[in-house]
């Protein structure tokens, strides 16, 4: 029996890492070629037979995407727009979980299902009437209209509730004896205290603004504003069959940043994802 | 300035300081969710496009115009096919990646972290890849299947294998998100429940089943209802790779609902009609898986 158990267990482990390794080459080889491609000529990518390692290569393909699209304008307004946003979020949030998770207050509970309420309503469901007031508001194609409405999430407010609520009890009353105002006791106290859940919430939203195609794409209709994941997709719609290389370049300098940031904060992007379940 | 002050003393207060705290969020919310999604509901019984010519009340006009429109079934049914066989794979892949990966041995992690790096790239980025990787002419894959006796591979150009390439695309992108989530809950699973199996002498197929999945119950049920709700939003994967193409084959709801607004016809009534049906279909499946997995008391 035990034996039996053995042997059926080296077997497992067989099995595994032969899997585990053609995964690997799933997964990667995509991302690789990707690497690979954005330095290649034109001319080799569209080759017949295509060839993986290639033979020349070059900055061309960055040059070109350069040239062809306000590519520069993208990246920033990427940068501001995912980043702003993040920033402004993790406050919002910060401060409203605090104050559901920590202040006794009148009608507490009848906002927090308000909050709750909106978790459930899907983006695409209020993507027309969000258009509508933007444009009312003179919000489309700016950074504060791309920023706004995205300020807060549902998500975070309960999120940022359950790592205030965590914190041992009476930390506040000491600090109140001690004669510091409720701003401080938030600022300097509690804040400082729930640094794991700030960021794990802030790769949250800068990996969900980052990557965002519908919104942007709705709200952003002149060229110059678009984000780096809005403009590509058009690009590769305008240009289905030709521009392969400034494509790809394109994709990977937009891949680029939250790739290296996840090199050092991979802890923190994992727990963003087990934590939220909401995929977008 | 001292009024500022006075307003600054009887604010410090616990029960008045929430207010304060509370405000941003929830003025955001309040304008930019709740009252779209109120005049969502307005809207969808509206006649109105996007240059408000002819601004009038339609009535369920927009709903009967939507139940009798073929490529609204069709645009429904792509999107449920999308779901029903992203998902589940979906959460299958996760599930045996995890199982086989939860350990935390240097390959482990290794291998975990590749895994995640394809969640972590935007699905533009992954489109345009995919996209030339399976062209039918320049790409990589066709021309390597052709090599080993499969030739002509279509892959997002034909009716038929369009919407299983972008499905399969999805997953490639999405099961290292499962996998991450439910790593963690597998972790979590009390190791007496192996030792016990070990000493009983059931080997790791019994133990998956008989411990693993039923541990996991809870964990798997989020999984399969967020997933779902986010499946039914699909969008972005086909925006970059097929634009609802072949012959409509992989138009999506949303995908619909962002031509029949955004592009000719600019119909905003109808679009607002189809996105309310779309909230519609997402309530009610979540609802009732929601029913089915937590609430039953047995």
């Amino acid at each position: 029996m035990i034996k039996e158990n053995k042997k059926s267990e080296i077997a497992f482990k067989i099995i595994k890492y032969v899997v585990m390794i053609a995964l690997f080459i799933i997964v990667l080889f995509p991302l690789l070629w990707l690497l690979i491609n954005s330095f290649k000529t034109e001319k080799e990518i569209i080759g017949f037979p295509p060839t993986i390692i290639g033979t020349k290569y070059t900055l061309k393909s960055f040059v070109r995407i350069f040239s062809n699209i306000p590519f520069a304008a993208y990246i920033k307004n990427t940068v501001i727009f995912a980043g702003g946003t993040t920033v402004i979020a993790v406050i919002f949030d910060s401060m409203a979980g605090y104050a559901f998770a920590r202040l006794k207050f009148k009608g507490k509970n009848a906002l927090f299902m308000f909050v709750l309420l909106t978790m459930m309503v899907p983006f695409q469901v209020m993507m027309i009437p969000l258009f509508l007031e933007s444009n009312y508001l003179g919000l489309l194609n700016t950074y504060p209209g791309l920023i706004l409405p995205k300020a807060t999430t549902a998500f975070g407010i309960f999120m940022m509730r359950s790592y205030f609520s965590a914190l041992p009890k009476d930390l506040e009353e000491a600090a109140r004896v001690d004669g510091l105002n409720e701003m401080g006791i938030f600022w300097k106290i509690m804040f400082p205290l729930v640094k794991p859940g700030v960021m794990t919430l802030a790769i949250f939203h800068l990996m969900t603004n980052w990557n965002d195609l519908l919104y942007p794409l709705m709200m952003t209709s002149s060229t110059r504003m678009r984000t780096l994941a809005a403009g590509l997709a058009l690009f590769v719609g305008e240009h289905a069959t030709t521009y392969y290389g400034p494509q790809l370049a394109g994709a990977l300098i937009s891949v680029t940043p939250l790739l290296v940031l996840y090199i050092f904060f991979q802890k923190y992007f994992i727990a963003s994802v087990a934590t939220s379940g909401i995929k977008d | 300035m001292k009024k500022l002050e006075s307003i600054k003393r009887y604010l410090n207060k616990p029960s008045r300081i929430a207010y304060v705290f509370l405000a941003p969020s929830l003025i955001v919310l309040l304008v930019f969710a709740i009252i779209p999604l109120i005049a969502s509901l307005i809207i969808s019984v509206m006649n109105m496009n996007i240059f408000f010519t002819d601004t009038s009340f339609a009535g369920i006009s927009n709903f009967i115009q939507a139940f009798q429109d073929g490529r609204f079934w069709n645009a429904l049914l792509n999107t449920v096919v999308f779901v029903v066989f992203e998902v589940p794979l979906q959460i299958v892949i996760g599930l045996l990646v995890a199982n086989a990966l939860t350990k935390t041995t240097v390959f482990n992690k290794v291998a975990r972290s590749i895994f995640f790096l394809p969640v972590i790239c935007s699905m533009a980025a992954i489109g345009i890849v995919w996209s030339i990787l399976l062209d039918g002419n320049i790409g990589l894959v066709p021309y390597l299947l052709e090599k080993i006796g499969i030739p002509n591979a279509t892959f997002f150009r034909d009716v038929k294998t369009a919407m299983p390439t972008v499905i399969a695309m999805t997953v490639w992108k999405n099961f290292g998100y499962t996998m991450s989530i439910l790593v963690v809950g597998i972790q979590g699973i009390s190791t007496s429940y192996y030792e016990a199996a070990q000493i009983d002498g059931a080997n790791k197929i019994e133990q998956f089943f008989n411990i693993t999945l039923p541990q996991l119950k809870d964990t798997l049920g989020f999984c399969l209802i967020t997933n779902t709700i986010g499946s039914l939003q699909v969008f972005d994967q086909v925006y970059v790779t097929t634009q609802g193409g072949p012959q409509y084959k992989t138009e999506t709801l949303v995908q619909y609902i962002y031509k029949t607004g955004f592009s000719q016809p600019y119909n905003l009534g109808y679009a607002s009609a189809l996105s309310v049906l779309l909230l519609v279909v997402i309530l009610l499946i979540s609802f009732s898986m929601y029913r089915n997995m937590f609430m039953k008391t047995d």
